[in-house]
Parts: C-alpha cells; structure tokens; sequence
C-alpha cells in the first residue's frame, strides 16, 4: 500500500476500502495538522481541525473530481477550515469587548480568552495572528511550507499574480510587527 | 480585485529578501520554534479519526441522545393525549332523554298543550320508561282537568262506556230535575 498513488488509494476507497483511506491520513496527517497549527496558533483547535478535515474529505470524496491531486483538495479543506475557526474567533473576540454585551459578559475575566493569548506562543505567531485572513493563510503556506504559488493558487482557489502581492504585504506587515517588538524593548518569551 | 495604480510588481528576489530578513528578526527575537506534538499522538490521531468516521457513517439512526430528546418526550405528549381524551374530554348523553325528562323540562303552557290536544302527541312517544307518568294522572284529576279545560270530544274519547252511561245517567236525571225545578218556579 506504501507503493500506491493518492489517486489509487482514493480509488481504493471509493471501492470500499477503509484500510487504503487510513494509509491517506497517515502520509498527509502532519502537513494537515501543521497548517492548522500556524493559522490557528494553538494545538487544540489544529487537532480539532485535522480531524475535521479528513472526516470532511472522507464523506466527501465522491465530490472529487480529480482537477488537482488530492492533497491540494485536502488542503484546502483544512485551510477552509482553519479561516472559519480565525472568523468565529474574531466574532467572539468582536462581542466580548462590544459595549452592548460587555454589559452581560464580564471583560478580561473569560478564562477562554486568557488562554488564546497564551496560545499565541510566539510573537511571530501573533505577527501572523495579525494578518487579515487571506494573507494569513498565504503566509502560512509560503513561508512555513515552501509551496509553489500554482499550488497555492489551487488551495486558495484565487490567481497568482494575487498570491503573490498577498504574500509580499503580509511579510512586509510581519516585518514591521516584529521590528516594533525590538523597538519596544519586549523581551523573548 | 482592486487595481492599484502605481503599485510595483513584485519579483521574487524582493520577495525572497524579505522573507530572509523576517526569518532573521525572528531568530534575532529568539523565537521558539512550535513545539511540536509527541509521536504517539499522530497514531492517536488516526484512531480517533477513524472512530469519528465510522459513528459519522454508520446507519445506526436510534441514539441514546435522540431517544432522550425525541421518543421519549413524544410517547409521553401522546399517552397524555389519550389519557386526557379518555377522562376529561366532555360527555354526551348515550341516548335519548326519557320521555319524563323531556315534560319535565318543558314549560307549563305546552304540557297544557299537549294534555287537550292528544293528537299533538306523536306516536313515535314511548312512556314505557316514564318514572313520573304525566300522561296517565289519576283518573278524577284527569276527569276534572279536562272539564275545566278540555273539548267534550276529548272527554268523550278519554273515558270508557261505563264512565260515560253514568255520565249520562247523571246528566239526564240533573235535566230533569232542572226542568222540574223550573215548572217548579
């Protein structure tokens, strides 16, 4: 089974073989996870996502067309997935500190948002927590994984002369978050 | 997509020197690298994956949630349906009012009715479960009722040939002595 292609084991799978779509979560499971990882900023919502998006391609793999290899379509489902837990964040985020239910919710005290502080392990990791969504994942794909702005193009369903201005912004901003950390004397956690 | 005018276009030197001076700021910053997750943890992953995939696929519709949240309440809503439906729901009456019940609650102007006039009467009536019989008073009250407000066809219909020789026995004898008493005068 190590032999086989992602496009024989999808095959495989489509016949009704759950040993070969196992053997597809065991070589994509890490990259999976790590995208999650570097959108996100925390192990816990990466762990959720991972799981989320196989779950996802499992159910889904009727709808795979084979226009991209396979792993260009799983990434994309965890990097879908990954933004929507960055925008539920950003809601939740948005209404703890909006006058009208700061009045409900007491604020600073939400142990939840003390923890996604923490989370932000780094300051590179809260530079690119920074980012608007788009560049984020961009970012994330370019600068951690080295993928080519075709494949990119295809994750992100978007052109790459986009991609590349996307990403040129966002390590500009990067740049200038972190020289501001140096600038302001905060020391290395 | 906006189109911005002057913009330069970037090549993949710029590009590539950026990204080398955020990589060295970082490093100069010290950052740690994402810890990453222990190796038992990816076999891990997959088992639990794998248990996610099999309850998301399996055709097992009945839950234990879904009893709890569905079945459950809905016997429960349904038997008190029923329950109430059998002992609460309004009774009707599983026959006719008795004859009796029906005079007895009419008013007296039609009873008067119906007592001079027994053609009114239907003959569908049934008086065999009369408790209080109406129909049938003592025959001297029924006598006189119908003296005082009955036609003589009536009377005469009501009461048998004897009753009606000493009816006649009477009259005749009171017109005789009326007839006397006048001569008399």
């Amino acid at each position: 089974m190590d032999q086989k292609s992602d496009q024989d084991l999808v095959q495989d799978v489509r016949n009704g073989n759950r040993q070969a779509f196992t053997e597809l979560m065991r070589r994509h499971q890490q990259r999976v996870y790590w995208v999650a990882r570097r959108i996100v900023g925390n192990h816990e919502d990466a762990d959720d996502i991972a799981q989320d998006a196989f779950i996802k391609a499992f159910l889904s793999l009727g709808d795979f067309r084979g226009d991209s290899s396979f792993f260009t379509w799983l990434y994309r489902i965890a990097v879908n997935l990954s933004l929507n837990t960055v925008r539920r964040r950003q809601v939740l985020t948005y209404l703890r500190e909006s006058e009208i239910l700061s009045r409900f919710l007491p604020l600073g005290n939400d142990p939840h948002h003390d923890l996604e502080l923490k989370e932000l392990e780094s300051r590179l990791q809260r530079a690119i927590g920074s980012l608007p969504e788009k560049q984020r994942a961009v970012f994330v794909l370019r600068y951690y994984d080295g993928m080519p702005y075709e494949e990119i193009a295809g994750v992100l369903k978007t052109s790459v002369g986009g991609l590349k201005a996307n990403y040129f912004h966002a390590l500009r901003k990067v740049q200038e978050y972190l020289k501001d950390e140096i600038s302001t004397g905060n020391t290395a956690r | 997509m906006k189109f911005r005018q002057g913009t330069p276009l970037v090549d993949d030197r710029a590009e590539e020197e950026l990204a080398a001076e955020v990589r060295r700021v970082a490093a100069a910053l010290g950052e740690p690298h994402q810890e990453a997750p222990p190796d038992p943890y990816w076999q891990n992953l997959l088992v639990r994956t794998n248990d996610r995939v099999d309850r998301a696929t399996s055709g097992r519709a009945l839950t234990i949630s879904w009893a709890a949240r569905v079945a459950f309440p809905g016997v429960v809503a349904i038997l008190s349906f029923l329950i109430g439906l059998r002992y609460f729901a309004p009774q009707h009456e599983s026959h006719a009012p008795t004859l009796a019940n029906v005079f007895l609650s009419m008013p007296q102007q039609a009873v008067d009715t119906l007592l001079s006039d027994p053609s009114e009467i239907s003959a569908a009536l049934s008086v065999a479960d009369l408790g209080v019989d109406p129909l049938n008073p003592e025959k001297e009250e029924f006598a006189n009722y119908l003296i005082n407000n009955g036609s003589v066809a009536t009377l005469e219909e009501s009461m048998s040939d004897q009753q009606v020789t000493a009816v006649l026995t009477a009259l005749g004898s009171y017109r005789e002595q009326s007839t006397t008493g006048v001569r008399q005068q």
